[in-house]
């Protein structure tokens, strides 16, 4: 052991010039900062990664003083300091480093020129750099015989070419937490395995690629051979698949997609990203693309060109709207669009068929945390920005499972609860990150708001509350406190079905940390009391001070990629494009000023009205845009009904999902892949989507075919492009004032963005959107399904998400991701499960007052006795016949995650 | 190695080890089953492959160890007496061929012929008293070495008993802390466990990291082959090991002493493990000691059979069940050590130095040995001498004579000796008079005091079979994470026994090459060590060796 180095010191010498050290800084930081043009080749180092000082190649000499002793250091691990002399490239430097690689190479295959990575290879490279001319040593063991690991639909392994750099063991275990990755044997028999030396398919892993992207030679890699291309051209742009928002670079040739990597620059995912970005694109030109136009003649669907699509739908709306009046049509518009596309549907809702009937998916989603953050702080979106997670002490996860369904953010939080920092998980399910958390609420479904409401009690009792916040920020608290001292914790404990000594705990936990964030997902607002669990947590910052600094705040995990981008644009049938209340004069007035045309003031139709419309006789025609209603929304068999009882139904979409086969045109749009324009993430943040392959066959980017149909209904709109478009919401959406197409860069802006090109990281900084935070109490009311089916139907089924496959699978079962995970299950506890003669594998019939399901039991302790969970990616189930249709009481969206079941073995599989 | 997997395996605290319920699990049959490890990992939350990956480290873990019964010693002590062919062969009549494996250094240097079976180490010369052993018949006899102290015997001292020894703890704990540690930096005790680092700074470092738990290892991993003075001290003066970990707690303000000792003593094991028993009937251990607020345990923990596991950093992977690979530095132990909680690491000698210190003062241990060598050291010598045994010397004490005043000379005829372990010097017979016993004398000879075993290398031994067993015991218990050890002692290795068995001579611009790759590049002193023996003796043996290398024209 020898002296412990001072960190704090100001310069150090190279080439013998004083530069300038920055705090806590490592010689190889501080090289490739003052000397970026000569490198120091490195070979177990890696952008996303602790130093780990195996390969020695970044060797440095070091002396203390001019003239001194030299002395060889690993420049990865070793900090600079005050006064080092740096000799990066001596004689004997030179000759270490080509010392050490001729030893790699004497256990390394030579067949580069076969190799997937020749040209890219980071030990060919750094061989190159040394100037390895040949191996002195004799011929010695060698590991060139492993064999290749070909087992799984992505991962490809081939351990003769690794040469135990240890990069994709700590991308496993530092990126993506999970673990997969270790060396076994020691010595020189140390090697990489997968598990407990098994494959990659029979491995945990979750085939994020981070070992993929982190491996510097053909060790690991993947089907796609990603590495042949790290030096071909890419274009960069945002995966389509959650409200992450990871930015993606994608290689392509004119038509063709070979593969994509995650760029290390991202902001949101430097480097990593999860198998659905990273692998599960192949669905875009599947066989199954709608290629064309279709139109439904005598009950079929048959191809049909783009006029004859247009000219049926035009006359169609013409028709209903002079005969039936506008508030007889309806759109339905879709998150996975750009907001571009998505302010076109809304405009050409409003503006050229003339109703308000305009929402989107966010309705059976987020629609309470806009509403309920909105009431609260008076801005319905994330407070603060993911970055912040570098500076909290606490995180508080509540109704979200984000390893499955926002996972880079969720190896995020789980790095967060590894290291041990203060994770509290609020959920029904022991999700992953709920293992790896202090405190874990396994709390009945539909009891968010008692759960909340006792948390609060406590954090009072206990004398934590911020009380300069709350008196200086807030209004409403004294009736606040009122309600909750109320509150009677033994029959919340009861309720909820959690001890109140760990909730007490947790609360403290919560409270007492210098800067907590929670975090929430659809666990919270898919409820009866969606809204009022959202204000809820919304009131818990408050109290605590959690609100408008690094580190706090409230976050939703918003779901699908632009649900965020959706909203902000006006999908929904009470605010225009920017929130703008459509009710008030005034704004009514600014609307018609710059659409040019009288829009209407009332408030339209949310989507479940919509159907209620549809079934009493009121709706003629919707325009559903990349929404699977029938398998997505619930109450499945409700919702064909309503569609069938629509006159005229038009399905824009890439596939012939459930909701397509009851349309009468079907219209082929363009995948994210296909077309440019902008998605908005979690954290508001504008990104940019480049359109990387022109659109298959004959389909079209979504945006374009709305100004297809609004040029045909006669009003005047442009082609479809994204700086135009811009250009149009940056004048009438308030917060992208500032937002320009050529401005926004690599990595986006969050709005609000000012007029100057000024984003924002975290809101409400001084003061609320709405000036005063405003306190409200709710208490605990049981959900009517619980109350109405509850004796008959005992268990709750509870619905959510699987990692492998998003929403209705439409896209992520036509790639590889099918292979990994086959089918929905039924998650179930053991006793219940044996209660019921149930075993591991068996098929399940599930009831509920709507319908049933037959579907295969996996018997897990992840969910309590009387709670059952599962998943609605598959057609073939149809989760979502036993759905309800009771609603968030303020926002309407539906109550996916309590639906009452009984529950008993299948005789056999339930013929739907 | 991993943040993650660090405090993964804290959340238990050390009390449920992870690693020890690895080593439980193996113990049926030599390696844990599949299930076992996938359940632990599952526990642990920290993946099958790291359970996985850390059972295949170990000698007493890896799968190949299933169903062996009996280890023969391969260290370099019982090497160059040549007892270990006849011992072999002779086991092989009782046992098959296959359920015999090797253990490095069983710590019998002294008398050799060493082996282990059923849980406890032996010493056989004869094929009578092999089968006895074997066949459970005859009496184990506890080996024999002789004991000395030339001079002040800090170390050696006769045991007065638990309660006169222990008066001490109530009179340490009655002193403030900052005053116990000032004692021991005064008396500068550095580590005798090779590196020589002043114990007192080590202690305040790790006092001065901000943490809500601190601890104190004792490295027992005395994996030298050669020395056995850290066993001679576990098993013969265990309560001062343990005192001292006590006294370096206080000063130190950790609350946990963990022992760690090497598999290979199981009888040193047991006895520590007595030791604490001992302790805790006194009610010396716990929340409140002696009324005086300090609180302190001790959790023994056996080790699996990896010499790497004498590297601090290793040491401490191997507590929390990771791979025991060596850890970059910054951050140091004291900064970020067991669990990512600051941690002072010291040997086993060092911590049994530490009562004397405080019973005598500081200044008083700072008076024996040299100005920068302090106090004493224990020396093992080797069955080469006329009287093996441990001899206490103080610091500074002239080589001559503790090899010919206390070791008697040698009883056959020696050309060099290494001392300090593999890592150590090759001493030649004829530097005997230049050097003195401190780290400083050693040093400046080119060759290195380390832990300051003493094996010697007959005439008779070829020096190049001598520097083949070095290679191969590097490369054998290299920890594989850096490239020049993982690589280049196998090369190394391998060069060596072409040269023997072929018609091939080394190069020796790159023999010296690679000896340079692994001085400058290794990660650690194990692969940055071996060079150290390997040039000593290319430099007084060039003309045994010359033969095996090209001829430069």
């Amino acid at each position: 052991m020898t002296t412990e180095p001072n960190i704090s010191t100001k310069y150090a010498y190279l080439n013998g010039q004083a530069f300038e050290i920055e705090e806590g800084e490592t010689v190889l930081n501080f090289l490739r900062r003052h000397d970026p043009s000569r490198k120091v080749p490195t070979l177990c180092d890696s952008p996303n990664l602790d130093p780990f000082g195996s390969c020695r190649v970044c060797s440095v000499e070091v002396a203390l003083e001019e003239g001194g002793k030299r002395k060889t250091m690993a420049s990865c691990h070793t900090p600079v300091t005050e006064g080092m002399i740096l000799y990066p490239h001596s004689k004997s430097i030179r000759k270490l480093r080509k010392n050490i690689l001729e030893l790699v190479i004497t256990d390394h295959p030579l067949d580069c020129l076969t190799c997937e990575v020749n040209g890219n290879c980071e030990l060919q490279t750094v061989a190159g750099e040394v100037g390895i001319t040949d191996i002195r040593y004799p011929e010695g063991e060698n590991h060139l015989d492993k064999e290749k690991d070909l087992s799984h639909p992505y991962m490809v392994s081939d351990l003769s070419k690794c040469i135990n750099c240890y990069r994709c063991v700590r991308a496993c275990d530092e990126v993506q937490g999970q673990l997969v990755l270790s060396m076994a044997g020691r010595g020189f028999d140390s090697h990489i395995v997968k598990g407990a030396d098994t494959s990659f398919f029979d491995s945990d892993c979750v085939s994020c690629g981070s070992c993929a992207q982190a491996c510097p030679t053909a060790a690991i890699t993947d089907v796609f051979q990603s590495k042949s291309s790290v030096n071909a051209e890419k274009t960069r742009t945002v995966c389509t698949y959650c409200g992450v928002g990871c930015n993606l670079e994608v290689t392509a040739t004119e038509d063709d997609i070979l593969n994509i990597r995650a760029p290390w620059d991202a902001e949101v995912n430097s480097g990593h990203t999860c198998l659905k970005g990273r692998y599960a694109f192949q669905f875009y030109d599947h066989p199954e693309r709608l290629r064309t136009p279709l139109i439904k003649k005598d009950g079929e669907l048959v191809e049909a060109t783009w006029d004859e699509a247009y000219d049926l739908i035009v006359s169609k709306f013409q028709d209903y709207k002079k005969n039936d009046g506008p508030d007889f049509l309806a759109g339905i518009s879709s998150s996975r669009c750009t907001n571009e596309e998505n302010y076109l549907m809304q405009k050409f809702m409003r503006a050229v068929v003339g109703t308000n009937n305009i929402d989107g998916c966010a309705r059976v989603c987020h629609s309470p945390t806009a509403l309920g953050m909105q009431r609260t702080f008076g801005t319905g979106a994330a407070t603060n920005s993911i970055e912040d997670l570098k500076y909290t002490d606490c995180i508080m996860v509540i109704g979200a499972n984000p390893t499955e369904g926002h996972p880079v953010t969720g190896a995020k939080f789980k790095q967060h609860a590894m290291k041990g920092k203060t994770t509290i998980v609020i959920d029904p399910r022991k999700t992953e990150i709920a293992k790896y958390a202090q405190y874990h609420l396994p709390l009945r479904p539909g009891t968010n708001v008692a759960m909340l409401n006792m948390m609060m009690y406590y954090i009072i009792d206990e004398g934590l509350v911020d009380e300069s916040f709350v008196n200086n920020r807030t209004e409403g608290f004294a009736e606040f406190l009122e309600g909750i001292k109320k509150l009677d914790v033994d029959e919340m404990a009861r309720i909820t079905g959690v001890d109140k000594e760990l909730v007490r705990q947790a609360s403290i936990a919560y409270a007492s940390a210098n800067n907590a964030m929670s975090f929430h997902g659809l666990g919270v607002t898919e409820h009866s009391q969606g809204t009022f669990t959202v204000m809820q947590i919304a009131n818990l910052a408050m109290i605590t001070g959690n609100i408008g600094r690094r580190g706090v705040g409230v976050n939703p995990l918003r779901g699908q990629n632009n649900v965020q981008g959706s909203a902000d644009m006006g999908v929904q049938p009470h605010q225009g494009a920017g929130y703008l209340d459509i009710t008030k004069p005034e704004v009514n007035q600014k609307y018609n000023t710059f659409y040019g045309v009288e829009v209407p003031s009332h408030i339209g139709y949310k989507i479940p009205e919509m159907f209620d419309a549809a079934l009493d006789g009121k709706l003629r025609a919707i325009w559903i845009i990349g929404e699977d209603v029938v398998q997505t929304d619930p109450n499945t068999q409700k919702v064909i009904r309503a569609l069938e009882a629509t006159d005229f139904v038009v399905v824009q979409e890439l596939f012939m999902t459930e909701t397509a086969k009851y349309a009468d045109v079907v219209l082929p749009g363009a995948s994210f892949l296909e077309k440019s324009g902008t998605f908005t993430n979690g954290e508001r943040r504008v990104q940019r989507v480049n359109q990387v392959v022109p659109p298959v066959g004959e389909s079209k980017a979504d945006g374009q075919i709305i100004v297809d149909v609004m040029n045909r209904m006669g009003y005047a709109q442009p082609d479809y492009t994204p700086d135009g478009m811009l250009e149009e919401i940056s004048q009438i959406v308030p917060f992208f004032a500032g937002i320009k197409w050529d401005e926004l860069g690599e990595n986006g802006k969050q709005w609000p963005v000012a007029k100057d090109g000024t984003d924002t990281q975290i809101l409400h900084l001084d003061q609320f959107k709405r000036g005063l935070g405003y306190f409200e109490f709710h208490d605990f009311a049981e959900t009517s399904e619980i109350l109405e089916h509850g004796k008959e139907y005992p268990y709750i089924l509870t619905t959510n998400r699987k990692l492998e496959h998003y929403n209705c699978g439409a896209m992520t079962r036509r790639t590889g991701n099918v292979e990994i995970l086959t089918e929905d299950v039924l998650v179930i506890n053991p006793q219940d499960a044996s209660g019921n003669g149930i075993k591991h594998g068996d098929m399940v019939c599930v009831e509920s007052p709507r319908g049933k399901v037959d579907i295969r039991a996996a018997v897990s302790e992840d969910v309590k006795p009387g709670v059952l969970s599962t998943t609605f990616h598959f057609p073939e189930i149809m989760v979502n016949n036993l759905t309800s249709d009771v609603h968030d009481t303020e926002a309407m969206c539906p109550e996916y995650k309590v639906v009452s079941v009984r529950i008993r073995k299948s005789k056999g599989k339930y013929a739907k | 190695m991993s943040d993650n997997l660090s405090e993964l395996s804290g959340r238990k605290g050390v009390v449920d080890n992870l690693f020890e319920k690895m080593t439980k699990a193996a113990e049926a049959t030599g390696t844990p089953a599949k299930e076992d490890l996938d359940a632990l990992a599952e526990e642990f939350l920290i993946g099958k492959a790291n359970t996985y990956g850390t059972a295949t480290f170990y000698d007493f873990m890896k799968p190949e160890n299933k169903g062996k019964e009996v280890y023969i010693c391969n260290g370099s002590a019982c090497l160059c007496a040549g007892t270990q062919d006849s011992l072999k062969s002779e086991i092989e009549k009782h046992v098959s061929a296959d359920k015999i494996g090797h253990m490095t250094c069983l710590g019998r240097c002294h008398e050799n012929g060493a082996f282990h079976v059923n849980g406890a180490n032996y010493s056989a010369r004869s094929g009578e008293e092999i089968a006895s052993i074997l066949n459970k018949t005859g009496k184990a006899r506890k080996d024999r070495y002789n004991v000395l102290a030339a001079g002040p015997d800090c170390l050696t001292a006769n045991y007065p008993g638990f309660d006169e020894y222990y008066a001490l703890l109530d009179q340490v704990l009655k002193t403030d802390p900052m005053d116990v540690l000032t004692e021991i930096k005064v008396s500068n005790l550095r580590g005798r466990g090779g590196a020589g680092f002043p114990m007192g700074l080590k202690l305040e470092s790790c006092r001065n990291t901000e943490s809500d738990t601190r601890f104190i290892i004792c490295n027992a991993d005395e994996g030298d082959p050669g020395a056995y003075s850290d066993r001679y001290l576990l098993e013969e003066r265990p309560q001062a090991v343990l005192l001292g970990m006590m006294i370096a707690g206080y000063a130190a303000s950790a609350n946990w002493g963990v022992v760690y000792i090497r598999a290979e003593y199981p009888e040193a094991v047991s006895i520590i493990e007595d030791a604490v028993r001992e302790l805790r009937s006194k009610n010396l251990l716990g929340d409140n000691i002696l009324d005086s607020g300090f609180k302190f345990d001790f959790k023994v923990i056996k080790a699996a059979g990896a010499y790497i596991c004498g590297e601090e950093t290793a040491l401490i992977n191997s507590i929390e069940g990771q791979r025991p690979e060596v850890r970059i530095r910054p951050p140091y132990p004291t900064q970020k050590g067991l669990f990512n909680k600051p941690t002072a690491v010291n040997n086993v000698e060092t911590l049994a130095a530490v009562p004397w210190i405080l019973k005598n003062g500081g200044a008083a241990y700072r008076a024996i040995g040299t100005e920068r060598s302090s106090g004493t050291k224990l020396i093992c010598l080797d069955s080469f001498f006329k009287r093996p045994g441990i001899y206490e010397v103080e610091m500074g004490t002239p080589l001559r004579s503790l090899i010919d005043e206390l070791g008697g000379g040698f009883a056959k005829p020696v050309k060099a000796m290494q001392i300090g372990g593999p890592l150590g010097g090759i001493v030649p017979v004829e530097k005997i008079d230049s050097l003195n016993i401190d780290f400083e004398s050693f040093g400046q000879g080119g060759f290195l005091l380390g832990h300051a075993s003493v094996v010697c290398i007959p005439e008779s031994f070829p020096m190049v079979k001598y520097l083949e067993h070095l290679f191969e015991f590097a490369a054998f218990e290299s920890c594989g994470k850096c490239f020049p050890c993982r690589l280049g002692t196998k090369r190394g290795q391998e060069m060596l026994t072409k040269a023997i068995k072929e018609n091939y001579k080394i190069d020796r611009e790159l023999f010296h090459d690679l000896l340079d790759t692994l001085q400058e590049g290794s990660l650690c002193a194990h692969g940055g060590g071996i060079p150290l023996p390997v040039r000593n003796a290319l430099q007084y043996f060039e003309e045994e060796l010359s033969p095996f290398f090209l001829q430069e024209d």
